[in-house]
């Protein structure tokens, strides 16, 4: 608010590139508005008579924070593509902090450690599933909301949900709405902001739908289990590809037509939604056909079931439909990052295992909610690849890699190959982070498991293995453990690099 | 008939060449040394100015004429002098030549207002890959959209499939017709491919009309008329060197090496494109994803050792310039390529390169030039072909209703020197048997001597 503190900070920008200023204004202003979100579990608390006071006082905290920053700020409104790699980086950060705050001040001994609070926030947040929560049946229903509105509000994206109703963030969104959805042919509108609503539309649109679907298989008797705050919880976990349950016992307490209804729109969530809004809504279905992406998704979706499927009828787990449901449930549910699971992968094998951290890595299509490498990267690397060992025999020859039979631009397949390279080597740094902390404070942690829990987290899928796996915790990992696996979910979240070159040199000089 | 023809090089100075003598010819150009070659030659008036100008269009008297033929380099000023003509003279006829393929199908989707388009490199794209698809043919030309073909072969030595060069006694050629061979065989005996017919025999630089006593013999040109399958099959009987193209190799990715290699790849033969400009063979990649594109001069032996190019069955050489289609053609036909195509820009070049062992040498301007003049012929003859030079014309002629030879069968029709290859009937080629007969709205593909045209004309 003096002068002073500001005098220095017009003094360092002169050497900046970046103008910080105005990115935190544009921060501030996103966190005031995202703080008006704890009205649903305020809601949820009166009608449950729980107390509305942690609701109360942490949207009050976010509102004056961000109103705070907004006001230090005042008169910095230019922000442009570098700026925006900082305001998204910086308003996922302050996001998991509200949310972190709102489960501090709910009191509850779960959430007692401020780091475990700040892992479940952004755990919910970056839609990764993955909890600290020992047992969420003690959880009151107003944090239980919460946890699973904040997956559907990181779902399709902060930014992008701002970029829909701010006008502010007209100039420069179209840098934050690639950090935050990436992906070829994304676009539906020659405008950023219309494409932002129109995908908007379609999620919340999908997103009544399977309430719908739940609510009237529950109504009808057919999941007595099944009712509209389960519905609505387990809709807020499904369509961002989440992963959090109001259950221990994750949807294997529902009935099998609601796992089989969940697993449509986990396809449905893990498909480009840029696809779905042509098919839906423009009456094209043809686009999903055409669409190279969205067929190897089916095929790998299909070729994991299967895989999984076999392996649960030898060893003689499950037979018939249940056989068929947990292996296209678990499958869907791991490729497409949700995290839901309908019965304990840990008691499967190893060979399962691996099946399902292979999943981990294919992710669901580009321009959908889902985490991970995604399809699309994977079908063009292959592609690279094929092209490299086609030009090691033929150094002449002129190949295009091309996609949808469109030729793909040079700059896009170097993205590609650095972005897969950056996952795996953060993968790899995570997992050896893991162990090597593991080994310090004498936690039980087998190789699977810290390879399930690295993946995992920078996939945003949510389950591991172990104490970690599908029905179990991470409140056994250290302080430093979490730590680590929070930067993971938060780096995999934003796809690595518009987090990497914030800690590039060029990014911040002038 | 009043002709203006705009653009004095290579096509114009053929279609002059073409149509001097029975009409009356103006010849547009900016270039006077150009006008006074062609003045010099043939019976037309000149004009110097620019074609795509009102002024020069009308002092060459477009309005009073019966057809423009725009064929100058440059695509856009032949369609602007068409567009002119339409304005200034909505009765005439226009001919535009282009070197775009995209003009092409814009005038396919009645875009532009012009009566006929000929694309240059659409053209001997199609010309090539019928060299390709018949392997001995010469010429082939297509009528009624692609059902009747008359192609011109040249009669080369078979190795011992040939029992003979002289006429075999009746006997043996009954036995060499039993073995499936046609040459040395007298046409009556010889088992001749169905729905096609000899037309004629050239030998010696004479036509002899295809009696049944006829025979093929080595060195011969033949024509023959016949269904697209029949004249296959005819490149099959007659081919030195017969096999089944699967390969082709495309030297240079310029317009026309574009052209052709989009046609064979429609055609399901796969293509290997070799183009030494790195910009072009990007282009090329991204516009034909099936073809192979290597950034390569296709003159380094190294390369060709390592890619194999002699294994493939035909290379096309259609880079820029004639001298290095010569090199690399010699240098393939050395790394074992069995048919090379070149196309050549210089008019001297057929000669060059076909004497020099490039089995099929092709120039663009020649076989546009060829097309627009079809089209110049009587208004009722959809197509003319020019066979050896142009001695020899196949028609194709809507029969008039009055005609004498309505009714009558194919054996009692008088022998004018004239063949009817097929009839044209509710759209369906009908290749015709002695009994056959014409009926009224027929249309004929006849084959005769340039000489004989009008009596043909005037008997249908």
């Amino acid at each position: 608010m003096t002068d002073v503190p500001l005098e220095r900070a017009r003094r360092r920008r002169a050497r900046l590139g970046v103008d910080v200023l105005a990115s935190l204004n544009l921060v501030g202003t996103l966190v005031k508005y995202l703080s008006l979100a704890l009205a649903l579990p305020l809601f949820v608390a009166l009608i449950y008579s729980e107390s509305p006071w942690p609701w109360v006082a942490s949207a009050a905290a976010g509102v004056g924070f961000g109103a705070l920053l907004e006001l230090v700020t005042r008169g910095r409104h230019r922000v442009g593509v570098r700026e925006g790699f900082l305001v998204v980086a910086l308003t996922w950060l302050l996001a998991a902090a509200l949310g972190a705050i709102s489960l501090l001040l709910s009191g509850e001994d779960q959430y007692a450690r401020p780091l475990d609070a700040y892992f479940e926030a952004m755990s919910g947040f970056t839609t990764t599933g993955a909890t600290v929560a020992t047992d969420v049946r003690d959880l009151p229903h107003s944090v239980l909301i919460w946890r699973q509105f904040s997956q559907w509000l990181g779902g399709m994206g902060i930014i992008v949900l701002f970029l829909a109703v701010l006008p502010r963030l007209r100039v420069g969104g179209r840098q934050m709405f690639e950090s935050e959805l990436p992906g070829p042919e994304l676009e539906l509108s020659t405008r950023i902001q219309d494409t932002a609503r129109r995908l908007w539309l379609l999620y919340v649109g999908l997103s009544i739908a399977q309430i719908v679907a739940l609510t009237g298989l529950g109504w009808t008797g057919v999941d007595e289990r099944m009712n509209l705050f389960e519905a609505v919880a387990h809709t807020f976990s499904t369509m961002p590809t989440g992963g959090f349950s109001t259950q221990v016992r994750s949807v294997e307490e529902f009935a099998a037509a609601s796992q089989w209804v969940i697993a449509l729109f986990m396809v449905l969530a893990g498909a480009n939604f840029a696809l779905t809004y042509r098919a839906l809504l423009r009456r094209q279905p043809s686009v999903f056909v055409r669409d190279e992406e969205f067929r190897l998704y089916i095929g790998l979706l299909t070729l994991g079931s299967l895989a999984l499927f076999v392996e649960l009828l030898a060893r003689d787990l499950f037979a018939g439909e249940a056989a068929v449901r947990h292996a296209v449930f678990q499958a869907v549910s791991m490729m497409t990052t949700t995290g839901l699971v309908s019965a304990d992968f840990n008691l499967w094998g190893l060979l399962a295992a691996v099946v399902l951290v292979a999943l981990m890595f294919f992710g669901g299509s580009a321009g959908s909610t889902a985490g991970s490498v995604k399809v699309i990267r994977h079908l063009l690397l292959g592609r690279i690849f094929r092209r490299e060992l086609d030009l090691t025999i033929h150094p002449e020859l002129v190949s295009r890699v091309r996609y949808n039979g469109r030729p793909v631009q040079g700059h896009i397949l170097r993205a590609v190959q650095s972005f897969v390279m950056l996952y795996v080597g953060l993968f790899a740094v995570g997992t050896f982070l893991l162990v090597a902390d593991a080994a310090r404070v004498g936690l039980d942690l087998r190789l699977i498991d810290a390879v399930g829990a690295a993946a995992t987290t920078l996939g945003n899928v949510g389950p591991a293995f172990g104490f970690a796996g599908p029905m179990g915790s991470f409140e056994p990992f250290s302080d430093v453990s979490t730590g680590v696996m929070v930067v993971l979910m938060w780096a995999g979240r934003l796809e690595i690099i518009p987090v990497a070159v914030l800690l590039t040199r060029s990014y911040w000089r002038n | 008939m009043r002709v203006v023809v705009v653009g004095a090089g290579q096509v114009g100075s053929t279609v002059v060449e073409a149509l001097h003598q029975d009409h009356h010819v103006t010849v547009v150009d900016v270039d006077s040394g150009r006008l006074a070659v062609i003045g010099d030659r043939f019976d037309a008036a000149t004009v110097e100015g620019n074609g795509a100008s009102r002024r020069t269009l009308e002092e060459a008297g477009v309005g009073g004429a019966e057809l423009l033929i725009a064929c100058t380099s440059r695509d856009e000023i032949n369609i602007i002098a068409a567009v002119f003509t339409r304005k200034l003279s909505p009765g005439t006829t226009t001919i535009v030549r282009t070197t775009d393929e995209e003009y092409l199908e814009i005038w396919h989707e009645r875009y532009l207002d012009v009566d006929l388009v000929v694309s240059s490199e659409r053209e001997t794209a199609i010309a090539i890959s019928q060299t390709i698809g018949i392997p001995a043919a010469r010429q082939t030309d297509v009528f009624a959209g692609g059902q009747v073909q008359v192609v011109e072969f040249d009669v080369e030595n078979q190795g011992d499939r040939t029992p003979s060069d002289l006429p075999l006694s009746q006997a043996a050629a009954q036995a060499a017709a039993r073995r499936g061979m046609l040459v040395g065989v007298p046409l009556r005996e010889a088992a001749l491919p169905a729905n096609s017919k000899v037309a004629t025999i050239i030998r010696e630089g004479k036509i002899a009309l295809p009696r049944g006593n006829e025979t093929i013999r080595q060195g011969d040109r033949i024509v023959v008329i016949g269904s697209p399958a029949a004249a296959q099959e005819w490149g099959r009987l007659i081919g030195s060197e017969h096999r089944k193209v699967g390969e082709v190799v495309v030297y240079g990715a310029g317009r026309a090496g574009l052209a052709t290699a989009r046609i064979l790849i429609e055609e399901g033969i796969s293509v290997r494109i070799i183009e030494a400009s790195e910009t072009q063979a990007r282009r090329a990649a991204d516009l034909l994803p099936k073809a192979r594109v290597y950034h390569a001069t296709g003159m380094d032996a190294d390369f060709l050792e390592r890619e194999r190019i002699g294994d493939a069955e035909a290379a096309v050489f259609a880079m820029r310039d004639d001298a290095k289609n010569h090199y690399a053609a010699t240098l393939a036909k050395m790394y074992g390529v069995p048919l090379t195509i070149a196309v050549v820009h210089d008019a001297h070049s057929v000669e060059v390169f076909e004497r020099a062992g490039v089995d099929v040498a092709i120039n663009p301007r020649l076989i546009t030039a060829e097309e627009m003049i079809r089209y110049a012929h009587d208004p009722r003859t959809e197509q003319v072909a020019m066979l050896e030079g142009d001695r020899y014309e196949v028609l194709d002629i809507t029969v008039r209703p009055d005609s004498q030879l309505l009714g009558r069968p194919f054996r009692e029709l008088p022998m004018t020197g004239a063949l009817i290859g097929a009839i044209v009937r509710e759209g369906r080629a009908i290749f015709p048997h002695g009994d056959d007969v014409l009926q009224p709205d027929d249309r004929v593909i006849v084959f005769t001597e340039s000489a004989r045209v009008p009596t043909v004309v005037k008997a249908l």
